[in-house]
């Protein structure tokens, strides 16, 4: 009845006022509180219409409203929105600064910082800029968010963890990702996987749980972490609880994943006639024949392995949580249920994840409170994709067989069988003659393989804080992060046999990995004012163990085909997946913070770490750091000479510091060893390990220039650093000569490398009116890697993708994971031949099929004038890596960023990300897999082939089984592109429903949305995406294209509700 | 009080608790920390140890099965089938390369073998004696310099000339006799090939006279470890390929008695198998065995690295017959041969059978057999008394008869023993060391045509490891 009578109210006076409506002409001047100084470009609204304006250059507006009593609604970024009566006919509007964002606080190593006493290098990273996105962990999404910040997914398959680099990769041999600190405790990284699946630790972090991620960079921000820290730090901190009534949100979206940019490649047709013509060069007719083989329907089979390979991902993702809290407790609680389908067909994420975070006031001077995070993830696969680390030359892996086999031949034969050959499970030659294939069918291993992996993960810790006084804080933090990863692997019999079915070879394992990390923290905190001088205090330790255990079973030989688990029956036993191992790190630290009136900055940081990592000589570590600032706006020849007309805050900051890397060391790493093994049913001893005693940690200097400004009323923010990190001491596998017999190659603290960049970063509100706005981010850095050190008395490092083909080399002078390739000069015109370069240029033409030549062997390779290619001793010489590859330049893009935009109008919003890598190549070997002249299918680039005398042609006369003219053999140039690209990364598309219409109904807001991920890439890069590594997030091996099946292109629409 | 007696409680747990020392230094659970003679500590380490040294030689790179399989499948008794780099196709169609698996891997597998075995002498002399005795301690190191002079023996035949070029005086591999076990500098220019081969003699030697007679009655041990006549045996092979006929007699002798049937008359009693199928059946221990490489269930050779993998068809049948060879071509390998029992047709193809199993590939590996110890005296005789040599002629017939009664040789020419050695070890690994010896080219077979006889960078021997040459400045060559 009130509700009936105060709207008759209200319409009887909008009736009275629309009768005497006449409209009046408001002028007024908008400055802000902070600095008296006019602000352009504010929004000057009429209160519940559309009508509205700007302010100019000089802060003026001018604006028409009706009679009676009305209000402006004037907001500007950075400053508290204000509701103004409209009073006369000139008003005054004095806008306040947002203190919120005054008080805006970073997570630093053990606390937070306000950001604007910060001195060290630290990007922030909001949560809200990280939902919404079909990734399996938060690393995937923070390419191009930050400055200073590579992230490069190396494959497309699921929950792979990126390779994540911060300015630079600061080494060789160890770990380069930063140290990931999670809600205060150093989570485990890495991928749990033991199955064909990623598995990275970090994918039990739902997005949409995440309030903000910090990245810190330099020494000032990082030396605090000591021996861990030269990667730099990421911390992530979740969701935490509010004061109010509980929020109920739910986020949910389906999509659909496709591959990308696959190679075109031949027909069943163009296939038989292009093998033919190679089985016919070689002369081999009489005995080999690629055929047309015909389905059960008599047409010719045609078999796209690609689509027996690839599919559409379907995924899924619904995440729910409750928030809120009184004055005493607050809470925040989610859960997250999701299936992700992978691009290979049978890979599916399934994750299951629970978080609560409880904070507790239990009086004025004692807290508490919690977080318990729990997740299940299964991260399926069929079989090996060919894709991760190790794995680019699998015969059964994915990515490989989808463009190798031939497209005459059958996934099955006509009767519904699997087409295989009876006497080697490969996959069956059908009618061909002459051939022999070792590849699998995937087609079976899809249907009947399993290399899955289940990871549960529990983080969690409690914490106590007492407040004894004011400025005194002490809270003692325990944390743990446990990781299972239970790994089941089963290979069916009908495919991995041989001889005959009955002595099948089908295999199982089922291994289980128990990671533990537990860490204890005690600070104490102490924060006091003088006058004009704040101090701020911290000491601490902090004890850190870690620990895995594991083991498993393996059984061969099924007893009956039918069965598909490890516990049916199988003819043998053996162990599988052993792994014992215990790390345990206690260190001790200190914080000191000045500053003089919010103008003058200083912290310094040192730590001490004691690990069982380092060798018996060196069980202890110091890592020091200092660092300043000077916030110049507050000056006040700054405000005379003008300056602070443009600029609103202008911070210049510097540091140096030491900081450590110890990451892939473990308590054992600096042992000479014996390990045992067996002899015929006897326990052996055998040498296992090289020792080093003197074995430590690698050390990051790292000095740090900066400037952070805002201009136009932080209209305009930005930051700008230059950054020169030396690393000395780095732990290479030094490389003694296979001669010395030793069992491994120790390790030594020997090597030096420097990064040195600039960082440039940018945010502005590029245009905001009551409907429409417009916010821009642009980032961008440039990074300089080069080795400076490496082995004395020992030229260069090379790493082997796959154990296979050496394609990296390290070098002084040259960066770390250099291409190091063989030079060629195209096809020789008058002969159809493939010509190398040697190390000295010196053209040499490649014969497959030989000639002999009397006294000396069958030639291969030939001087353009047709003479065998002689050693200096008169014996055959032959184009090889050792003797002919060279530095061909860095596989780590030198710049790395990225850009966005917000676009809000009226309750549409629309979020475009692209991010860019450049200077950098890529070495494409799948495109020797693609023009090999082995019974494998090839690219239709293989169709401009040498033919007759005179022709040019990209590629050399096909002849069959050859597999060094084009680069199979050792990587070549011709396979090598720059990988340069631009993508467009995410685009996210959103209409909010307006409120109105919810509030009726009990809802807080409505969002709908639709996203794209790598919608597109600009690329003169042909293969699928330049964003690759065969080696995984191996540092020393980048840039490797081998057989990798590519990143998806995904699509997805969702909602997200609050209640 | 209350609160202050708590804070004294959370100060005495902290300083308690903040650091715990011992936790830094954290004991090797799973291995033994190679400091202060711990390996050589008790007298069950040392054992394992000497285990552990023939378990090196049986990696499958080596004696395990690749190196017999390089052997065989260089020379021109095989097609290969799957144009595999990984499966010896560069071995086979003569276009190894300095950093073609083939050549890095074996190389790596010899000199850690040899390596264990210099650690292996360098701490018996420091710790370990004076643990197992003196008595035992020489049985020991015989067997580790035995095991030595094979790997040693093994980088010869794959990676150097033969001795009859230029007397040996041509660049070998380096020759390290002093274990390494810490990072250091070991650069170390090449040995002459008759330097290495010294060392080889001079190893064989020292075990024969420190190698027990025999195992007794344990049939295993003495076909998987060495004995007195097991160096005697090697020692065969290796004046053979070094063209000292006269030592291979003196050799031979001492473990082939004068007239047939031919035995060891001392330590292991070898002497033929009545049927040469008995040799490659399990219990695989038989007398004839003179050292083979033992799998079990938990020991396998690894994939892609029996024998039975590449020859038969239980497993990828990585090699089929050349069936256009001289041997298969050969009249006088008659059909009722027993040796023709290991070979089974599959279709159009011809493939060995000698090891039957399929995966996992239980079947031992054979490295020598008696066979091996009478045609290596037969042809060393020929080569002093000429071919009416009686000795001569009786071994090669004891070796033929015993598959072939029906052919009688009346004359030992070269030619026939060579063509015995073809026929009887076909796929055991002898065929291109024969070749290499000789001095002979690698006949063609299928598309790939004859190799003449080179040096250095000719595609005849292999170059050494990439890695070696990367990583060893005073390697050379």
């Amino acid at each position: 009845m009130k509700k009936l009578l105060l709207k008759t109210v209200v319409v009887l006076l909008l009736l009275a006022s629309h009768a005497y409506a006449q409209n009046r002409t408001i002028t007024g001047t908008v400055t802000g509180k902070d600095d008296g100084a006019p602000i352009p470009g504010v929004s000057v609204v009429l209160k519940g219409t559309k009508t509205g304006t700007q302010t100019s250059a000089a802060g003026k507006f001018t604006i028409s409203v009706g009679p009676g009593p009305q209000s402006l609604v004037v907001s500007f970024i950075g400053y508290i929105s204000q509701t103004v009566p409209v009073t006369g006919t000139n008003l005054n509007i004095v806008l306040e600064p947002n203190q919120k964002a005054l008080d805006e606080v970073v997570v630093v190593g053990y606390g937070t910082q306000k950001k604007q006493d910060v001195v060290g290098s630290i990007s922030t990273i909001n949560g809200a800029d990280l939902v919404d996105q079909p990734v399996q962990n938060v690393e995937q999404s923070l390419a191009g968010k930050a400055p200073g910040v590579q992230i490069t997914i190396p494959n497309g398959v699921l929950n792979t963890p990126p390779i994540f680099h911060i300015r630079g990769t600061n080494s060789i041999s160890l770990g380069t990702q930063p140290l990931i600190v999670v809600d205060g405790v150093v989570s485990l990284t890495g991928d749990y996987s033991g199955g064909e699946s990623g598995g990275n630790a970090l994918s039990n972090i739902n997005p949409d749980d995440i309030e903000s991620i910090d990245v810190a960079k330099d020494a000032s921000a990082t030396a605090i972490y000591g021996s861990r820290a030269a990667n730099g730090v990421v911390f992530i901190t979740t969701k935490k609880g509010k004061k109010g009534d509980a929020v109920v949100g739910l986020d949910s979206w389906v999509g659909v994943t496709t591959v990308n940019r696959l190679p075109t490649e031949l027909n069943t047709d163009q296939y038989i006639a292009l093998k033919n013509q190679a089985i016919a060069n070689a002369s081999l007719s009489a005995t080999t024949a690629m055929v047309p083989n015909y389905d059960a329907n008599g047409n010719q089979i045609n078999t796209n392995w690609k689509d027996i390979v690839y599919q559409r991902g379907i995924a899924y993702s619904t995440t729910a949580s409750v928030s809120g809290g009184t004055d005493k407790t607050t809470y925040y609680m989610s859960a997250n249920f999701g299936k992700q389908g992978g691009i290979l067909k049978s890979t599916e994420f399934d994750n299951k994840s629970m978080l609560m975070n409880v904070d507790h006031k239990a009086n004025k001077i004692i807290s508490l409170g919690m977080k318990l995070s729990y997740s299940d993830q299964m991260d399926l696969a069929p079989t090996s994709s060919g894709s991760l680390s190790g794995e680019a030359y699998a015969t059964a892996g994915l990515g490989r067989i989808a463009v190798l086999l031939p497209p005459n031949l059958a996934p099955f034969n006509n009767d519904g069988s699997y087409n295989l050959n009876p006497s080697t499970g490969a996959l069956g030659t059908m009618n061909d003659k002459g051939v022999s294939i070792s590849y699998t069918n995937p087609q079976v291993a899809l249907d009947l393989d399993r290399a899955n992996s289940e990871i549960t993960h529990l983080a969690s810790n409690i914490y106590l804080q007492l407040k004894p006084l004011e400025w005194m804080t002490f809270k003692t933090t325990y944390g743990i992060d446990y990781i299972t990863s239970v790994n089941d692997n089963f290979f069916d019999p009908i495919d991995n046999f041989s001889g005959s079915a009955a002595s099948n070879t089908a295999s199982a394992s089922l291994t289980t990995s128990i990671n533990k990390r537990w860490l204890w923290d005690n600070t104490a905190q102490f924060d006091k004012s003088f006058g004009k001088n704040n101090v701020s205090l911290l000491l601490g330790n902090e004890q850190q163990g870690t620990s895995v255990d594991g083991f498993g079973l393996g059984r061969s030989i099924l007893s009956d085909p039918s069965f598909n688990v490890i516990q049916a029956g199988f003819v043998n036993v053996s162990t599988a997946g052993l792994n014992l191992g215990k790390d345990y790190l206690v260190s001790f630290f200190g914080r000191l913070s000045y500053n003089f009136d919010e103008k003058y900055f200083f912290t310094a940081t040192l730590r001490r770490d004691g690990s069982s990592v380092f060798g018996s000589d060196k069980k202890y570590g110091i890592f020091p750091s200092l660092a300043g600032g000077w916030e110049i706006a507050k000056e006040s020849f700054w405000t005379k000479i003008g300056a602070d007309k443009i600029f609103s805050s202008f911070k210049i900051k510097g540091g140096w510091g030491r900081a450590g890397n110890n990451s892939g060391l473990n308590s054992y790493s600096s042992y000479g060893s014996y390990g045992s093994g067996l002899f015929n049913g006897n326990s052996t001893l055998a040498p296992n390990a090289t020792g080093n005693n003197q074995l430590s940690w690698e050390t990051t200097s790292k000095s740090d220039i900066g400037i952070d400004f805002g201009i136009l009323h932080d209209r305009i923010t930005g930051s700008l650093g230059a950054y020169y990190n030396n690393t000395t001491g780095l732990i290479l596998t030094y490389p003694e000569p296979p001669s010395a017999g030793l069992p491994g190659s120790p390790s030594v603290n020997i090597g030096s490398l420097y990064n040195k960049g600039i960082e440039i970063n940018l945010d502005a509100s590029v245009l905001k009116t009551k409907d429409f706005s417009w916010t821009a981010n642009f980032n961008i850095s440039f990074n300089k890697n080069m080795i400076t050190a490496l082995v004395p008395g020992v030229a260069n490092i090379t790493y082997t993708t796959s154990s296979l083909e050496t394609a990296n080399i390290n070098q002084p002078s040259g960066s770390v994971g250099d291409l190091y390739i063989i030079k060629s000069a195209g096809v020789d015109p008058s002969n159809g031949l493939r010509i190398f370069l040697n190390a000295a240029g010196h053209p040499v033409e490649y014969n497959f099929i030989g000639v002999n030549e009397p006294g000396l062997g069958t030639a291969h390779y030939f001087n353009m004038d047709g003479t065998p290619y002689l050693t200096a001793a008169g014996g055959l010489n032959s184009i090889n890596q050792t003797a002919d590859a060279s530095d061909y330049g860095n596989s780590t893009p030198k710049e790395v960023g990225g850009f966005s935009s917000n676009f809000k109008y009226k309750n549409f919003d629309l979020n475009v990300l692209f991010t860019y890598q450049l200077g950098f190549y890529v070495y494409y070997g799948t495109q020797a897999t693609l023009t090999d002249q082995r019974f494998w299918n090839n690219s239709t680039i293989i169709l401009d082939n040498w033919t007759t005398p005179g022709q040019v042609a990209t590629y050399p006369r096909v002849v069959f089984g050859d597999n060094v003219s084009n680069g199979t053999s050792y990587p070549t140039d011709f396979n090598t592109y720059r990988g340069d690209f631009l993508k467009l990364k995410t685009i996210n598309f959103g209409y909010t429903i307006p409120k109105p219409i919810l509030s009726k109904i009990g809802i807080r807001s409505v969002r709908l949305y639709v996203t794209a991920q790598n919608l597109a890439i600009f690329t003169k890069y042909p293969g699928p995406d330049p964003e690759v590594s065969s080696n995984g997030t191996s540092n020393n091996a980048p840039g490797v294209d081998r057989n990798t099946a590519g990143n998806g292109r995904t699509l997805t629409a969702g909602f997200s509700v609050k209640f | 009080m209350k609160k202050i007696i708590l804070l004294l409680i959370g100060i005495v747990v902290l300083s308690t608790y903040s650091c715990q020392k011992d936790q830094l230094y954290q004991p090797l659970p799973t291995s033994i920390s190679n400091q202060a003679g711990a390996p050589f500590s008790t007298s069950a380490r040392i054992y394992a140890q000497v285990l552990s040294l023939y378990s090196s030689l049986r990696n499958g790179q080596l004696y395990g099965g690749r190196y017999q399989i390089y052997n065989d499948v260089k020379a021109d008794n095989w097609i290969n089938s799957t144009a595999n780099s990984v499966t010896a196709y560069q071995t086979w169609n003569e276009t190894i390369q300095s950093t073609s698996s083939e050549a890095i891997n074996l190389w790596a597998a010899c000199y850690t073998t040899i390596n264990n075995c210099n650690l292996f002498i360098d701490g018996m002399n420091a710790y370990g004696t004076a643990v197992v005795g003196t008595a035992l301690a020489a049985n020991y190191i015989g067997e580790a310099q035995f095991v030595r002079a094979l790997s040693y023996d093994a980088l010869l035949v794959m990676y150097c000339q033969a001795y009859s070029v230029s007397s040996g005086n041509t660049p070998a591999v380096p020759l390290r006799l002093t274990g390494n076990s810490a990072y250091g500098d070991f650069s170390a220019a090449p040995a002459t090939v008759a330097q290495v081969y010294a060392q080889i003699i001079s190893d064989l030697n020292a075990a024969e006279t420190a190698l027990p007679i025999s195992y007794g009655s344990d049939a295993t041990s003495n076909t998987i470890r060495a004995s007195r006549n097991t160096a005697i045996a090697f020692k065969t092979r290796v004046y053979l390929a070094m063209g000292q006929w006269a030592n291979v007699v003196t050799e031979a002798n001492k473990i082939v008695s004068a007239t047939a049937p031919f035995t060891a008359t001392s330590g292991v009693a070898y002497a033929l198998q009545a049927n040469i199928a008995k040799v490659f059946a399990t219990p695989y221990t038989t007398t004839e065995s003179v050292f083979s490489e033992p799998f079990t269930t938990t020991e396998t050779v690894g994939g892609q690295n029996a024998l039975a993998d590449y020859f038969n068809t239980t497993g990828t049948t990585e090699f089929y017959i050349n069936s256009s060879s001289a041997l298969f071509t050969d009249a006088g390998w008659k059909a009722t041969d027993a040796r023709r029992g290991f070979i089974k047709t599959t279709g159009t193809k011809l493939n060995l059978t000698k090891w039957a199993l399929g995966s996992p590939y239980l079947d031992w590996a054979n490295v020598m057999r008696y066979s091996e110890v009478l045609l290596n005296l037969a042809e060393a005789r020929v080569n002093l008394n000429g071919p009416s040599d009686a000795q001569a002629i009786a071994l090669l017939n004891a070796v033929r008869q015993r598959s072939d009664a029906t052919t009688v040789f009346a004359t030992a020419t070269l030619a026939s023993i060579y063509e015995e050695r073809n026929i009887e070890f076909l796929g055991e690994g002898l065929k291109w060391q024969d070749l290499l010896r000789l001095g002979l080219p690698i006949p063609a077979k299928g598309n790939i045509t004859a190799t003449p006889v080179g040096g250095f960078g000719s595609t005849y021997i292999w170059p050494m490891s990439s890695a070696e040459q990367l990583y060893n400045p005073l390697i050379g060559r």
